[in-house]
């Protein structure tokens, strides 16, 4: 689904990303983790170029995006994406935060978008806050609205940056509830996170950036238990 | 044109002012000349005001319209972030950076000479007079306009930008549907301070005879051969206007503000 080769991203003279190979399939549930620096939120916003790579290619879909030819927008359409201060449009409601995209780029008519983002509030536990403004709601609960936003495009891929760092200890969870519901369901999904009981426990797949590149990889089970690379067994024992 | 002497005043002078002082009844005399006398105050003071009003408005409108699109094309030059900004894009951000370095760096009085009396050359006093006056004011405020639009879409948060890109907008509908209104909150202040200055500024629009409310009063000097109580009066009169402008601007600050503790 998305084919990585050789991706490096240079601010200036300042290499974060030195070279990465990865291969994300249909379906996998992929969790990045590393010390701050590492590169892992630069890589994830390179895969829908957020951030512009300065060398290698992405292939999403078939699709080199990093190609200026191919439009970028229109694959972003596909590409949901989950930050990590939320981002919701504080100058409308919730609802209207949820139907924008859709409505203004043609895919679907008011009464659709109305009636998907009505269903997508209903999925995130929030029905009652259609008409409510970012401000008046808690950070997981903006969250929960920035995941359906993203949802409401119907995306084949969701990408998470850090979706619970800013969030008070005690609203992580409805947001990594609301995260693990999404992965049951099929959703194939790219997570940069701290939260290695989530990386445990819905990861396929978990990677250790370090230094601009990937150092390990492992489906969770072996990552978490038999860490084989120094720098990742240092940082395992100082996150658990 | 008759002219009014003293002599005639103290005829037609209503005959409770004739215990006065005689300084004081000259001070009437000069008020009723400078008003009263040929309803001057509606031939001349309101007729300039709403002069001027034209102008001013005309030249807001001008000017935010001037503004934004010089604001947008300049912020989407600057954010171009790693990336080399495409040919076209260069261009417009390099006419943009002459025009704002020209029109900043010259009197607006030097520009209103150079359009009415290079450029546009309309009749003085004529109706062309007034249209060039507002194009003048519109082109000099859109300069400043295009700033302060500018610093508004800069202090809105880079994520929003982000947020709505990544949804799969493209630049200029991220800008009209989610940046442009959320920074127009922060900069109507700025523009209300754009407001007051542009009704002020406009005074000197008589250099090309456009019939404004400080020709009116320098007109009715050319009568009376007085000074004092029109201009002093004009003063009084550009003052209020921006007294009643701020007030209004306060009111309507506070509105937005509430509004933004939904």
């Amino acid at each position: 689904m998305i084919d990585v080769k050789n991706l490096e991203k240079a601010f200036g003279d300042h290499i974060v990303l030195k070279g990465i190979n990865e291969h994300i399939a249909k379906g996998e549930k992929v969790v990045i983790i590393g010390p701050s620096g590492s590169g892992k939120s630069t890589f994830l916003r390179c895969l829908n170029l957020l951030e512009q790579p300065t060398g290698g290619t992405i292939t999403f879909e078939g699709t080199d995006i990093t190609d200026p030819k191919n439009d970028i927008n229109k694959m972003r359409q596909k590409m949901g994406m989950v930050f990590q201060q939320f981002n919701l449009f504080p100058h409308m409601t919730v609802k209207e935060n949820i139907k924008l995209a859709p409505v203004k780029l043609g895919l679907m008519s008011d009464e659709e978008a109305e009636k998907k983002a009505l269903a997508l509030l209903e999925r995130v536990g929030l029905p009652d806050k259609a008409n409510a403004y970012p401000k008046q709601l808690s950070g997981g609960q903006q969250q929960r609205i920035a995941i359906a936003r993203s949802l409401a495009m119907n995306p084949d891929v969701m990408l998470f940056d850090e979706p619970t760092s800013a969030l008070d200890p005690e609203m992580v969870g409805e947001v990594l509830e609301l995260m693990r519901e999404l992965a049951l369901e099929g959703m194939t999904m790219v997570v940069v996170t701290h939260e290695m009981g989530f990386a445990r426990s819905v990861a396929t797949r978990v990677l250790f950036m370090d230094g601009g590149v990937i150092a390990e990889q492992n489906e969770p089970g072996e990552f978490f238990s038999n860490p084989q690379h120094p720098r990742l067994r240092e940082f395992l024992s100082q996150v658990l | 044109m008759p002219v009014m002497k003293f002599a005639e005043w103290l005829a037609v002078m209503p005959d409770w002012m004739s215990g006065l002082p005689t300084g004081l009844q000259r001070t009437i005399f000069q008020v009723f000349q400078t008003f009263v006398f040929e309803d001057r105050w509606y031939n001349f003071f309101l007729k300039g005001l709403g002069m001027t009003f034209q102008i001013t408005l005309g030249a807001l409108v001008l000017g935010v319209i001037i503004g934004v699109v010089i604001a947008v094309i300049r912020s989407a030059h600057d954010s171009q972030r790693g990336k080399k900004p495409g040919l076209p894009l260069r261009v417009a951000n390099a006419v943009c950076r002459f025009y704002l370095t020209v029109i900043r760096g010259t009197p607006v009085m030097v520009q209103l000479l150079i359009m009415g009396f290079v450029i546009m050359v309309p009749k003085l006093g004529s109706y062309e007079a007034t249209v060039c006056a507002i194009i003048t004011f519109g082109i000099n405020s859109g300069a400043y306009v295009a700033e302060i639009v500018r610093s508004g879409i800069m202090s809105i948060d880079l994520g929003q930008m982000e947020a709505g890109r990544s949804l799969g907008l493209n630049y200029a509908q991220t800008m009209r549907y989610i940046i442009v209104p959320q920074a127009i909150k922060n900069i109507l202040p700025a523009l209300g301070n754009e407001l007051i200055t542009l009704v002020k500024e406009t005074s000197i629009v008589m250099v090309i005879s456009v019939q404004d409310l400080t020709q009116a009063a320098k007109v009715i000097v050319s009568k009376t051969y007085v000074a004092i109580v029109p201009y002093i009066s004009l003063a009084c009169i550009y003052l209020v206007i921006v007294i009643i402008l701020e007030k209004l601007l306060g009111i309507f600050e506070r509105r937005l503000r509430e509004s933004d503790r939904r």
